[in-house]
């Protein structure tokens, strides 16, 4: 083409396709300034403006898909390229950004995942998985820190969530891979909106006395100096330094103490626990010793009482003493039967009874051998002791002459009234009744009944 | 204030590197040289017509 507004070869007018081509280019020098200053979205508007008026601007394709490359959307900066190396497949720079995405199987694998997640993410939005879209996102935005829509998606989540810090932290970094997107440019303000909300509320109101500072000139200068500032720094310091300390001890109270006290404490349980199982086995252990010590005083009792039956004064062995020496002096001299009769005096009758029967036999053959006389000894000091009316000692003689010889029917009467007369009723009764029992029908007996009578009606 | 469930239908899934091929094939390549041409074509077709 010419200068001119015709074909100079065939004539045709050309004058509106060149204002076409014109136009094209105007958008593609647009297209290209934008992109200069990172204004991604308005170079892509440019660019498509330029291709709608020229589809063959290999140029401003090629500049369409290394702006969508930028943006995070391959696969339109993948189409573009293409279309580009087949418009023109000789001298074209699209071939190297072919090249470059075919011969790195790994980035392509990366661009492939990342494609995958951000579908993934979307989805999950569309079912109201947010919290699940959100941990996709965030994969995506680490595969790929430009992917612009990625980070917009995620921004808008954390709108969503009321994270507006985290939104605005997204939303810069959109800003700076585009600067001018609209998308990004509306969250940004919806989140600084709040921010700033915020903030007004929370800022404390700050302003500098000018009180606190001294002006003065030195030539041309102004100098602003603040008042006491050294003295201000170096008490602040101080008191910084209190702080700290009170902060330290605080935190070393609130942490450190309870734990201490706490592990003392278990401690102390533990130790206190021991002692008390301790405790509890000695208790034991007393409580098993106390029992031991009461049986075997129990049994010591037991045998201190059999020995006393053994050996004391009427025991089993002086009882065999008294026996055998009744029997010695019996062998001795027959005729002294006061002797024979005084050792078996000290024999206790209730423990003839307990005893064998040999010592029973030999007892009863003694006292039977020496029992008349002894028995009339005892009868005649009995009576003549009656007769001094020393009833007492006639008692204990009479009822020793009945014991040595038991049909001696005086002794017993006269035993029974010696009871009677020294006021013992009971006795003359019981010695009353045995002669009447055993001698019935006799003198005596019937005196006896009669005295029976009188003392029964007493 | 967003609407958040309007702005979410804003976004679309992106096309999968398997998926190019397809929208290579798919795009719009009409230009306005096209359109020029086309008309042009129209009116002589036109102007012939009426002859």
């Amino acid at each position: 083409m010419t200068e001119h507004d015709f074909c100079t070869n065939c004539g045709a007018e050309v004058g509106i396709y060149k204002k076409i081509m014109s136009s094209a280019n105007l958008f593609y020098n647009e297209g290209l300034d934008r992109a200069g200053v990172r204004d991604l979205t308005g170079a892509v508007a440019s660019l498509r403006q330029c291709l709608k008026m020229n589809k063959n601007h290999v140029d401003a394709r090629n500049l369409l898909g290394l702006v969508y490359f930028e943006m995070g959307e391959y696969v339109a900066a993948l189409s573009e390229w293409v279309i580009s190396k087949n418009l023109r497949p000789n001298k074209n720079i699209a071939d190297d950004y072919l090249n470059m995405m075919q011969s790195n199987p790994s980035r392509l694998d990366t661009i492939s995942q990342t494609i995958k997640k951000y579908n993934q993410a979307l989805s999950y939005c569309y079912q109201g998985s947010y919290d699940l879209a959100i941990i996709q996102l965030k994969k995506v935005v680490s595969l790929n820190p430009k992917h612009v829509q990625g980070r917009q998606l995620l921004a808008l989540l954390y709108l969503n969530n009321e994270q507006w810090e985290d939104a605005r932290k997204e939303l810069e970094r959109c800003r700076k891979i585009d600067v001018n997107n609209t998308t990004t440019l509306r969250y940004l303000k919806e989140a600084d909106a709040v921010l700033d909300i915020e903030e007004d509320f929370n800022a404390p109101v700050k302003k500098k006395s000018i009180a606190d500072t001294i002006t003065y000139h030195r030539g041309n200068e102004t100098i602003i100096q603040p008042l006491n500032g050294k003295e201000t720094k170096l008490s602040s310091t101080i008191v910084n330094m209190i702080v700290g300390i009170a902060i330290g001890i605080a935190v070393a109270c609130l942490l450190i103490l309870p734990a201490r006290i706490s592990a003392a404490s278990e401690a102390s349980d533990i130790r206190i626990k021991e002692i008390g199982e301790q405790l509890d086995e000695k208790n034991s252990t007393i409580n098993s010793l106390e029992q031991e010590k009461n049986s075997l005083t129990a049994r010591v009792e037991k045998l201190d009482n059999e020995l006393a039956t053994y050996t004391g004064e009427g025991g089993t062995i002086s009882s065999m003493d008294n026996l055998l020496n009744a029997a010695m002096a019996y062998l001795s001299n027959p005729e002294d039967t006061a002797t024979v009769a005084g050792y078996l005096d000290l024999i206790d009758e209730g423990f003839v009874d307990t005893s064998t029967e040999t010592f029973r036999e030999v007892y009863n053959m003694l006292r039977s051998k020496i029992g008349a006389t002894v028995g009339s000894t005892y009868y005649d000091e009995g009576m003549h002791a009656y007769q001094n009316e020393q009833y007492d000692e006639a008692v204990e003689n009479l009822s020793k002459a009945y014991a040595y010889d038991n049909t001696n029917v005086d002794a017993l009467y006269n035993l029974a009234n010696a009871y009677r007369k020294a006021g013992d009723n009971v006795n003359a009764i019981a010695n009353y009744q045995t002669l009447v029992d055993n001698f019935p029908d006799t003198e005596l007996a019937t005196r006896s009944q009669s005295f029976l009578n009188e003392l029964v009606v007493e | 204030m967003i609407n958040f469930e309007e702005e979410l239908k804003k976004f679309h899934p992106s096309l999968e590197i398997e998926e190019a091929t397809d929208a290579i094939y798919n795009q719009d390549m009409t230009d306005m040289a096209d359109l020029l041409v086309s008309l042009i074509k129209e009116e002589r077709a036109a102007g012939q017509s009426q002859e």
